[in-house]
């Protein structure tokens, strides 16, 4: 297995308690696998994310629990320095979510480009230069070879998530972790970022993680999705099961949530409630305050019950 | 850019006018500068002789006319103390003051850049507290006051350097932290937020994800976004530090342009007050326009007309 999470558990210190932002996530990741990470804002999956390369917020941000292996390799315990030194940008890269801000504004894209091949010390000077042309026509970014001394503010938001994507792919890394890479882009963009990363995927062989909140996104790109709530992952399986014969009340939920062209129902259908706060979450199961199935026993944590090859959910109505 | 670059130039050319109007009007309130020239038995023939030959009988918006059509070919007429003309007398104070700004300048920049971005850095940290410290300091110390005390500990009582004069290194140093002095709390405070700004961004959040060293992001990624305010900054600080030196200049016996105009103003020496302060104006407009220019090599946005 590329990257196996056991168990994860990051927690934020904040001034009003400690936030348990993922609280128990276990995961997998084959070579050459699309995962998908789904889930609304604040689940904990850009959290999830973040821990992976141990990027979390200064000072508050902390991995308590867990274990987070990468080709065998224990990444929570690994030094800074070293984590910087072969991990970052080297193993394991990200593609963010706005590409607008995720390019510094006052370096040449040829100089942000070479940047990770530069620190990882995979090519220096006019080796460096053709590998920054090379890996711009990788990610299909018109005439690279003319445009490395342009700026970022002279590209388009599309173009932009290609330089983003092409910094990232510069070392080839093992894991690519994309946080929402085509939510802040338009829908004709979209489809280029999204047939950009399969492409990449089948250039390199890297694993993916994509984590986004557009489940058309994730079920057009991924083989398998592991759906987060509050901070835990409550279904996983593989995308046709999931869409199919979705289990758990909250991907049920989630699912019927979605809009459907031609439907007379003039209002949109929507999950009653909000998520518990992580800072106390409840001790059962955390859906359980807003699922239409409720029963007593629910105030018991529930079982991951495994419902076929691959395909399983967190919840007492299964068992 | 053109167009905001021509407005630019208008805005300056009124500030120009305008200061000459004020150090005109102003100058002539200070006194009669007959009395100053004559001695006082003169008789009063010679007063009034003299008061003509300079041009100082007629009425007063005359004499500025006359000032300004004369100040637009550069010629301020002649100090009536030295008897050369006066902006030859100003252009030949300028280098030492010119020398004199930019070391103090460069004072400021080279503690406050640090200071700013360790603070920034290491926030509310040792160094975020004790530059917060001298801030507040330097804030508070007028220059007269710290070039006094500057004197007072470095030339008078360890004696390591020179307390006054002009023409080697070790005469510069006293006076440029005097000048330099102040402008490093705002500069360290504008150091400070605005790379707490960018040290917050996305794009810097990236290079960290692929594994760019910390001494990269700071010092190369982040300082040169926070650059841009602190820039703007110097040329407003460069500017002030022309007009602004006389304190530090008179203190330190420093021969520039701004003793040149406090010794013209006792002297009642119209010509060469009025050469002075235009000329400085002058410069002060000019390095804020250089200023707007500038941002072109740091920001590329603004360089491509955006």
């Amino acid at each position: 297995m590329l990257l196996s999470v056991r168990d994860l558990q990051t927690h934020l210190h904040l001034k009003r308690g400690v936030l348990r932002a993922v609280d128990g996530v276990s995961l997998d990741v084959a070579e050459g696998e699309t995962l998908g990470l789904v889930g609304e804002s604040g689940s904990g999956k850009t959290l999830t994310g973040l821990s992976l390369l141990r990027l979390l917020p200064k000072g508050s941000g902390r991995i308590v629990g867990g274990s987070i292996k990468l080709d065998g390799q224990e990444l929570t315990t690994l030094s800074e320095a070293a984590l910087a030194r072969d991990i970052r940008g080297r193993k394991i890269a990200m593609i963010m979510q706005d590409p607008m801000t995720s390019l510094n504004p006052v370096f040449s894209i040829g100089d942000q480009v070479g940047s990770p091949l530069r620190n990882h010390d995979i090519a220096r000077g006019a080796a460096l230069r053709s590998a920054v042309v090379d890996v711009l026509q990788r990610v299909r970014l018109p005439s690279p070879a003319d445009r490395l001394g342009d700026y970022p503010h002279q590209f388009s938001g599309g173009q932009r998530q290609r330089i983003v994507a092409a910094m990232a792919i510069g070392c080839t890394p093992r894991l690519l972790v994309a946080d929402e890479p085509t939510t802040a882009l338009d829908v004709t963009i979209q489809v280029q970022i999204i047939n950009l990363l399969r492409s990449i995927q089948a250039d390199t062989g890297a694993g993916i993680i994509l984590i986004t909140h557009d489940l058309g996104v994730a079920a057009s790109l991924c083989r398998r999705i592991a759906v987060m709530y509050a901070g835990q992952i409550i279904e996983t399986g593989p995308v046709r099961a999931i869409y199919r014969s979705p289990s758990h009340p909250y991907t049920k939920a989630l699912l019927a949530a979605i809009p459907r062209l031609g439907a007379k129902r003039a209002r949109l259908t929507a999950i009653a409630g909000q998520p518990p706060s992580l800072i106390d979450p409840p001790t059962g199961c955390r859906f359980a305050a807003r699922c239409t199935l409720r029963m007593d026993k629910c105030a018991e944590a529930p079982p991951n019950v495994t419902l076929s090859d691959g395909h399983s959910a967190a919840c007492w109505k299964l068992v | 850019m053109s167009g905001f670059f021509i407005r630019r130039l208008m805005q300056g050319v009124i500030s120009i006018i305008g200061a000459s109007i004020i150090i005109f009007v102003i100058s002539r309130l200070s006194g009669d500068p007959i009395l100053m020239l004559l001695p006082n038995d003169a008789p009063t023939s010679m007063i009034e002789e003299t008061r003509r030959n300079l041009g100082l009988n007629r009425p007063l918006w005359v004499q500025y006319l006359i000032f300004a059509q004369n100040a637009l070919v550069g010629d301020f007429g002649n100090s009536y103390r030295w008897k050369m003309p006066a902006l030859k007398l100003i252009l030949d104070r300028l280098p030492a003051t010119i020398e004199l700004a930019m070391c103090g300048l460069l004072f400021s920049v080279a503690v406050a850049v640090p200071v700013g971005v360790m603070s920034a850095v290491h926030r509310g940290g040792w160094i975020d507290r004790i530059g917060r410290v001298f801030a507040m300091l330097g804030q508070a110390m007028p220059a007269f006051w710290v070039g006094l005390l500057l004197i007072l500990v470095f030339a008078i009582k360890l004696n390591w350097l020179p307390a006054f004069g002009h023409g080697s290194w070790s005469q510069l140093v006293l006076p440029a932290i005097s000048l330099g002095w102040y402008p490093v709390a705002a500069q360290t405070r504008i150091v400070r937020s605005a790379m707490l700004d960018v040290l917050d961004s996305d794009h810097i959040r990236l290079s960290r994800a692929l594994g760019t060293p910390e001494r990269l992001i700071i010092w190369k990624y982040a300082l040169r976004n926070a650059a841009v305010p602190l820039l703007t900054m110097l040329g407003v600080y460069f500017a002030a530090m022309l007009g602004g030196a006389f304190v530090v200049e008179t203190i330190f016996a420093w021969p520039g342009v701004g003793r040149t105009v406090v010794e013209a103003v006792f002297a009642r020496d119209f010509p060469v007050v009025q050469a002075g302060v235009l000329f400085t104006s002058v410069l002060f407009v000019m390095s804020n326009l250089l200023v707007d220019l500038s941002y072109g090599l740091v920001d590329p946005r603004i360089r491509n007309g955006r």
